[in-house]
């Protein structure tokens, strides 16, 4: 009984390690000249692409692109905005938290 | 003479390959579909890299009844790209070929290319568009035309919704009879398609199509 505890517990605490590493990450990029569903679609393509990005929204309205990467992936603030110039547009600001 | 012509237009599409600008995004492919009271076109074009694109175009002007079959290439030159709009600033060249349906003519056959500027500015209420180009056919036509492209949207609407677009078109082409058209229409942009539907003064129809992927 004691070792079928001990098992539990042990089997309980690696669990919660191993879930509270997997981190989700979502980073909001503030990009010049979108103003039309084509610049959206164009920044859908060339960054949804990427194998770190889990899913890709993009805001006329504000301007900004949320984007959703895969647990323990993400892109660097210096791939995203190049990505972003690739497409044609320019980077204002790339922040972890939504303005 | 004519060979004159086509070597500088030749010289000048190849000019646009190396110095490419962005266009559309890498891996764009677009497809746009014109018809109004002086012409049908399709106009199919890729962008290899986000700094030109190059493709396939028909034209077939109704006036002079002759048709153009190029390879286009479209470069953008600038782009500003500000908080709330964007402006741009491209030119666009085009060799091939002309064939005629005059009787005239009869089939004759020429080469032909064109050569010209596009500039516009857009926020999500208002757009502006000037663009020229001058189309060389030689003995089948010569002619410069250029045209105004102004548009209001009376609401913003977000990514994927229905943008509605008022908008009005004035071409001026001095070597056709009829050398300005003036065509008052509607744009529908939703997502990946464009529609523009209209008609001009004299009741010819336009209708546009544009998908991009």
């Amino acid at each position: 009984m004691k070792k079928l505890i001990l098992f539990v517990v042990v089997f309980c605490a690696i669990h919660r390690s191993s879930s509270a590493e997997d981190k989700s990450l979502t980073v909001y990029a503030y990009v010049n000249g979108l103003v039309c569903d084509f610049c959206a679609r164009a920044l859908e393509m060339t960054i949804g692409k990427k194998d770190a990005v889990k899913a890709i929204n993009v805001n006329l309205k504000d301007k900004v692109i949320t984007i959703n990467f895969k647990d323990n992936q993400r892109l660097e603030d210096s791939v995203i905005s190049q990505l972003i110039n690739d497409a044609g547009y320019t980077v204002r600001e790339i922040t972890d938290e939504k303005k | 003479m004519k060979f004159t012509i086509f070597t500088i237009l030749f010289t000048f599409f190849c000019f646009n390959i190396t110095k490419a600008r962005p266009v559309s995004y890498p891996g764009g492919l677009t497809l746009m579909l014109m018809n109004s009271g002086m012409k049908n076109s399709l106009h199919t074009h890729y962008s290899s890299t986000a700094k030109t694109s190059l493709g396939y175009k028909i034209e077939y002007w109704r006036g002079d009844e002759f048709t153009l079959n190029m390879i286009q290439m479209n470069n953008l030159i600038k782009r500003w790209n500000k908080p709330e709009s964007q402006a741009n600033f491209y030119l666009k060249s085009a060799i091939g070929a002309a064939l005629s349906d005059k009787a005239d003519f009869e089939s004759k056959k020429n080469f032909a290319g064109f050569i010209g500027i596009s500039t516009d500015w857009e926020n999500q209420r208002y757009f502006i568009q000037y663009s020229n180009r001058y189309t060389k056919a030689f003995e089948i036509k010569d002619f410069y035309t250029q045209f105004i492209h102004l548009g209001i949207a009376p609401y913003i609407g977000e990514y994927g919704d229905i943008h509605t677009w008022f908008m009005i078109k004035i071409d001026h082409t001095p070597e056709f009879d009829r050398n300005i058209v003036i065509t008052p229409h509607l744009r529908f942009f939703k997502n990946v398609h464009l529609v523009e539907v209209g008609a001009d003064t004299k009741g010819k129809i336009m209708f546009n199509y544009v998908f991009r992927y």
